[in-house]
């Protein structure tokens, strides 16, 4: 069997028009759905950026999160592979900050060379998120 | 700190971290924070995140040594009046800090001691505990090098 044989939704509609009943509807959604994962399971499925950097993002947290220094954290090799996605993950990492303020901007000064932060707020983390997304606000960046 | 499942998970994983602190006993005095560590915690400083970092990005006082050095940690310290001191003993009209170091003498974290002469600490970005002195010692960050202490009201 190939991946050319596993059935659309489109095709179970139709079905579903021929006179499926909802529990035969039900069991052929669930037999499709296994069908894919075994011919694509997700660890073979490409990411997109939001998903690859909120993987990477969960991951560098869960395991830094004992660390006193943030020169530490960065060297996490999921907070460099962040840093290695460029640009794309910019909008990636201000959203994250709006909602979840952490140390993300040792990776949005790496990535644009910016540093947005007035001196006195240097190391008071709401200030320079603050700072970060007015500077990407500045940009005409959206998240 | 709230009890149930998210709270034992909590203890779970500073545990986990810190193996000697369930022999010696510690409790959880405060919600996760990212927005101070340890070196700031234990110079009163629940505001700002201290670090020596290259890029410059965090504080750092301008007096210290822009340097991951025990003497750079001193000197940072020194800036809030503490000085060198020889133990942990608990001395009357004076607060101490005791700082760790990795085995490469590398500074790793600093816990500040409280009148009743266990020792308060910010977890990385974690929660602030109280504990024995010992009781962070380990893998993480690694064991104390130097005390430091001032006098209480300076």
């Amino acid at each position: 069997m190939s991946m050319a044989t596993i059935r659309s939704p489109q095709a179970l509609q139709y079905l579903s028009v021929v006179g499926m009943s909802r529990d035969s509807q039900v069991v052929t959604e669930q037999w499709l759905k296994s069908e894919e994962h075994y011919w694509l399971p997700i660890t073979r499925r490409p990411q997109g950026d939001a998903e690859k950097f909120q993987s990477l993002a969960e991951t560098w947290r869960r395991e830094v999160q004992f660390l006193s220094s943030v020169t530490e954290m960065v060297l996490h090799p999921a907070y460099q592979r962040i840093i290695g996605m460029g640009a794309a993950v910019v909008p990636h990492l201000l959203r994250e900050l709006e909602r979840r303020p952490d140390h993300w901007f040792w990776a949005l000064t790496a990535i644009t060379g910016a540093d947005p932060v007035k001196p006195e707020d240097r190391g008071k983390l709401r200030k320079m998120t603050e700072a970060w997304l007015r500077w990407g606000k500045e940009q005409g960046l959206t998240w | 700190m709230g009890q149930g499942a998210g709270a034992d998970l909590v203890s779970e994983e500073i545990e986990h971290a810190f193996p000697r602190l369930k022999l010696s006993g510690y409790s959880i005095t405060s919600p996760s924070s990212p927005d101070y560590n340890c070196i700031a915690w234990a110079a009163s400083d629940s505001e700002r995140w201290w670090e020596p970092d290259p890029f410059g990005l965090y504080y750092w006082p301008e007096e210290a040594p822009l340097r991951v050095t025990l003497e750079a940690f001193m000197a940072a310290f020194a800036t809030r009046g503490y000085q060198p001191c020889e133990n942990s003993h608990i001395e009357s009209g004076f607060e101490k800090v005791a700082v760790y170091v990795d085995a490469e003498g590398r500074p790793t974290h600093a816990a500040r001691q409280l009148p009743n002469g266990l020792w308060t600490s910010k977890l990385g970005k974690s929660q602030d505990i109280e504990h024995e002195l010992e009781g962070v010692t380990g893998s993480v960050y690694g064991s104390v090098a130097q005390f430091l202490k001032r006098p209480i009201n300076e």
